[in-house]
């Protein structure tokens, strides 16, 4: 038990020893920048995690709110939601980390270094983008209906709970297809699956880029945009609907899909790690002449990864539009969702619950980088400052020995080794 | 004679792996001997010659070279002492020539160009003043396993090396590669240097070394000259316990066929014929040996037979069936059960726990897994019985297995292979690198499958085990099987010109013709 503990307690502090690092190391820039590296990370983890008014890093954990008699309280600053609360706008982000995220890691898991999650992701936007904006037109002209406005009760409430699903299903076959394209090339020609992915990556870039400024463009604005959904499709968010009275939620587009996200994920790590189809994905991945040796249909279970990693990113994409988003503006496709999520499933070495907890940090930092801005700090610093972090988070094994050597030097020599336990 | 090494109460702890692999170790050689360094897998040896060789740092104790204190923490340092490695798995470049590599880092040069003919010329040189011939121009990857454990000597001849370090210097090497070495190491320890040698094939140490030093469990048990004692006695002190050096077995009883193959003809690497119209059968209740020099066929043919290499001509069948073109779980099902020549790459994944690793043969099968379900319980119930049933040391249940040794990394493969009791049982080289401990375990449980009446395809260049274990012997000589022979009445000499692509038949040309 105690053995387990340390062995948490280490696998955390990797991280966050590494965050630390990065910054102290991105100070530099920040002094270049001509500011104070203290003040600078203060501001953005407020723009990052903290409530309305956290100016200090004790703010992200309590803030002092003035009471109706005019005296001072302290709060528990995560549960102060006046104003609107920054972690409903990172959930919202990671919502789609999350999914994107362990889309990568079905691929990874199975040995395969797919990065086609930007290129699935929207594709599967675009899918419902058009199906939520066209099915529902269609079911009105035949229920004749000519105003949505007017139509039955009954009609809207069985729509808004089919149109979602429909959509939803819809992006994700895409997606699945789409991966599965760069599988059968990996399987059935050997195709360097980083290859086709990137290649695939582009192709549909362009596609959506065309789509968007021809045939489904709605107006003539000077941004080409697709028609906003129908209202049917829309998953609204919680801001709108479900907790419009809770203030904490007010300033993010943060809906269902959070839920469904962390849903998925829980269902993706019984996968991987319970499911004799995840066992056999993890064992050709983990070692190919192994499972082939045991009898392992190798072939059958990447392609079954390869369409489960496109499913899951074509879930992200639908999730952006129906809860988020509503309609794909140009320049949507190169949003860098898809990359950001190999990111995290890389940071998170590929542990599910570390997805959760990785995507939600990235997403923070994101956020709190960009909002530095809006004070008289260059945009691209912030950049640098999650480039160091990153950096720092990959070098896994130099910390690990540096933890490894602390701890000896620290730990008086004791005598009982465990002396006959065995050799290595 | 002066001690060229004298470590003292060297010190080791492994926190990551809770190992003690040097437990207050002394260990002294002198100046111009060969000393042979022994132990079981995990012993230590290794971990105390990293220490000397600076690759390691000891917790506690005092390294004197040549009589003097010295600190090692990096191996410049050594090297500078005049120590020199040559590990177990060689570190050249393969696309470099001999010379490039002998000389690599100390490339002469003028002003920052090299010469090549120089080059070759000092490793020529170097090459005939050691009597160690070889060629300077040839590319690395073209020459034999034997000549590039020479051109690793040289590298640290060429760095001056007057203690040389040979991490278990034979397990790569043919019959006649391991006694040109001996002669090397021989000349090395009359001009004066010293030759520490890791091993734990004892013949090697009786043969080749002066003096031995037994390792068990991180400590020195004992030292003692070669000509004071005997191989059994060294096993003994090695194993800690009675060792049965020969392989006790009863006439088989051989019954029905269980695996036929006919005419068979396998592709090898690079779409070469590899195996040329072999046919052989295997009878239940019997073990048939195949023999051969590495790499004539044998690997491709128990890849075949086991379905991991597609046949391209013949018919194999299992049981009556045909599986010539059957997939791994087929033959399987029917029977098959396979210890590959690789146990870390092939037989085992290390990158997963010791319960996925015994599950792969069976994880479709009720109760291991149910409607695609995976079920923890029954998969934890089968991994204990194989740890006990086999007794593999310091494996657990749902723990890592690559910190294992590879005599019970071995044994994990053997366990979950023999599980279910398979009909057919082909195993490839199933003993290398291991120790004597975990041979004798092997070689009685093969005996034992034998006995309950399965039929077991054994490949193995060691040709002792051959001999002791099989009831015939077929001898492979480039992709065909020369001879089969009764065991009763085969012996070394016999097989060993069959081996070399001679017959048995008046005419020994005649069968070289191939």
């Amino acid at each position: 038990m105690v053995n387990r503990l340390r062995q948490t307690f280490k696998s955390l502090s990797i991280p966050v020893l590494a965050v630390i690092l990065g910054l102290i190391v991105s100070s530099f820039f920040v002094l270049m920048a001509g500011t104070d590296p203290a003040q600078t990370y203060q501001r953005m983890f407020c723009e990052g995690f903290g409530s309305k008014g956290c100016q200090t890093f004790s703010d992200l954990l309590v803030v002092q709110v003035e009471t109706e008699d005019g005296g001072v309280s302290s709060v528990f600053a995560p549960f102060y939601g006046v104003g609107g609360h920054r972690m409903a706008v990172v959930l919202e982000r990671a919502t789609l980390l999350i999914l994107t995220a362990l889309s990568a890691t079905v691929a990874f898991k199975a040995g395969l270094f797919s990065i086609g999650m930007d290129g699935q992701f929207v594709l599967g936007a675009i899918t419902v983008a058009f199906f939520g904006y066209w099915l529902p037109t269609q079911v009105y002209m035949l229920a004749g209906v000519s105003d949505p406005g007017a139509a039955p009760q009954a009609l809207l409430s069985v729509m808004h709970v089919l149109i979602p699903l429909v959509c939803i299903g819809l992006a994700m076959a895409v997606g699945a297809v789409y991966s599965w394209i760069a599988g059968y090339l990996k399987v059935k020609l050997n195709v360097n699956e980083l290859i086709s992915t990137i290649i695939l990556n582009a192709i549909a870039v362009q596609i959506v880029n065309y789509l968007v400024r021809y045939p489904l463009r709605s107006d003539f604005n000077s941004t080409a945009r697709t028609q906003r959904i129908d209202d049917t499709a829309w998953l609204i968010p919680f801001n709108r609907g479900l907790f419009q009275d809770v203030e904490w939620f007010s300033g993010a587009r943060l809906g269902i899909g959070i839920i469904i996200a962390i849903l998925v994920a829980v269902l993706i790590w019984f996968f991987l790690w319970r499911s004799t189809a995840g066992y056999e994905q993890r064992m050709a991945g983990g070692s190919r002449r192994f499972a082939r040796f045991g009898g392992i249909p190798s072939e059958r279970a990447a392609l079954r990864a390869m369409l489960l990693s496109g499913a899951l990113s074509g879930l992200a994409g639908a999730l952006a539009i129906l809860g988020i988003e509503r309609r794909v503006i140009d320049g949507y496709a190169t949003s860098g969702f898809g990359f950001d999520g190999v990111l995290v499933a890389i940071l998170a070495r590929e542990s599910v619950p570390g997805i959760i907890l990785v995507a939600m940090f990235f997403a923070g930092l994101q956020q709190g980088a960009t909002n530095l801005q809006f004070g008289d700090l260059p945009r691209q610093l912030g950049g640098i400052i999650i480039a160091f972090i990153i950096l720092f988070s990959s070098m896994e094994n130099f910390f690990r020995d540096l933890i490894t050597r602390i701890q000896t030097r620290l730990r008086p020599r004791k005598t009982p080794y465990p002396n006959e336990a065995g050799a290595p | 004679m002066p001690l060229a090494v004298d470590m003292r109460h060297i010190r080791k702890f492994f926190p990551s792996s809770s190992v003690l692999a040097c437990d207050d170790v002394d260990f002294a050689v002198e100046q111009g001997e060969v000393h042979a360094l022994v132990g079981e897998n995990g012993a230590g040896k290794t971990t105390l010659m990293n220490i000397l060789y600076g690759l390691v740092a000891p917790d506690a104790g005092q390294i004197f070279v040549h009589e003097k204190l010295s600190h090692i923490a990096h191996p410049n340092d050594a090297i500078k002492l005049g120590i020199g490695m040559v590990h177990q798995h060689f570190k050249l470049v393969p696309s470099f020539t001999i010379a490039q590599n002998i000389l690599l880092g100390i490339e002469p040069n003028q002003a920052g160009f090299i010469n090549n003919n120089d080059e070759a010329d000092i490793v020529r040189r170097l090459s005939e003043s050691f009597g160690l011939p070889v060629n300077p121009n040839a590319r690395v990857a073209d020459v034999s396993v034997g000549m590039q454990q020479r051109v690793e000597i040289l590298k640290t001849l060429q760095r001056n090396a007057q203690i040389l370090i040979l991490d278990e210097p034979t397990a790569v090497l043919t019959p006649q590669e391991v006694r040109e070495l001996y002669t090397v190491i021989r000349k090395l320890a009359d001009d004066g240097r010293t030759v520490i040698l890791i091993t734990h094939k004892l013949l090697e140490v009786k043969e080749a070394a002066d003096r031995v030093s037994i390792m068990r469990r991180g400590r020195m048990v004992a030292t003692h000259s070669v000509a004071d004692v005997t191989v059994r006695e060294m096993a003994n002190l090695m194993v800690g316990r009675e060792v049965i050096l020969r392989v006790d077995k009863s006439p088989a009883t051989p019954g029905d066929v269980v695996l036929k193959a006919d005419n068979l003809l396998v592709a090898g690497a690079g779409g070469m014929p590899a195996v040329f119209g072999v046919s052989l059968e295997v009878r239940a209740g019997e073990i048939l040996g195949i023999a051969g020099v590495s790499g004539n066929g044998q690997t491709e043919l128990v890849e075949a037979i086991t379905g991991l290499r597609p046949v391209e001509g013949g018919t194999i069948s299992l049981l009556g069936q045909d599986i010539t073109h059957a997939s791994v779980r087929k033959r399987r099902e029917i029977g098959l059960a396979h210890v590959p020549e690789d146990r870390m790459e092939v037989g085992l994944n290390l990158k997963t726990n010791l319960d996925e690793n015994v599950v792969v043969t069976h994880y479709q099968d009720d109760p291991y897994s149910k409607r695609g379900i995976l079920r923890l319980p029954p998969i934890r119930k089968l991994a204990q019985q194989i740890v006990d049933a086999f007794q593999v040391k310091s494996a657990r249940v749902g723990e890592e297995i690559k910190t294992l040794s590879g005599g019970n990394l071995q044994k994990v493969v053997l366990g979950r292979e023999l599980y279910g009791n398979p009909r057919l049982l082909v195993v490839n080289q199933p003993t290398r690198g291991l120790d004597v401990g975990s041979i004798e375990f092997v070689h009685r449980t093969l005996i034992e499958e034998r006995d309950s009446g399965a039929a077991i395809l054994l490949v193995s260049v060691e040709l002792d085990e051959i001999l002791s274990l099989s009831d015939r012997i077929a001898v492979m000589f480039r992709g065909r099987i020369m001879d089969v022979l009764d065991a009763e009445a085969a012996n070394e000499q016999d097989i060993g010109v069959l081996m070399a692509g001679g017959s048995l038949e008046t005419e020994p040309a005649a069968a070289q013709k191939v």
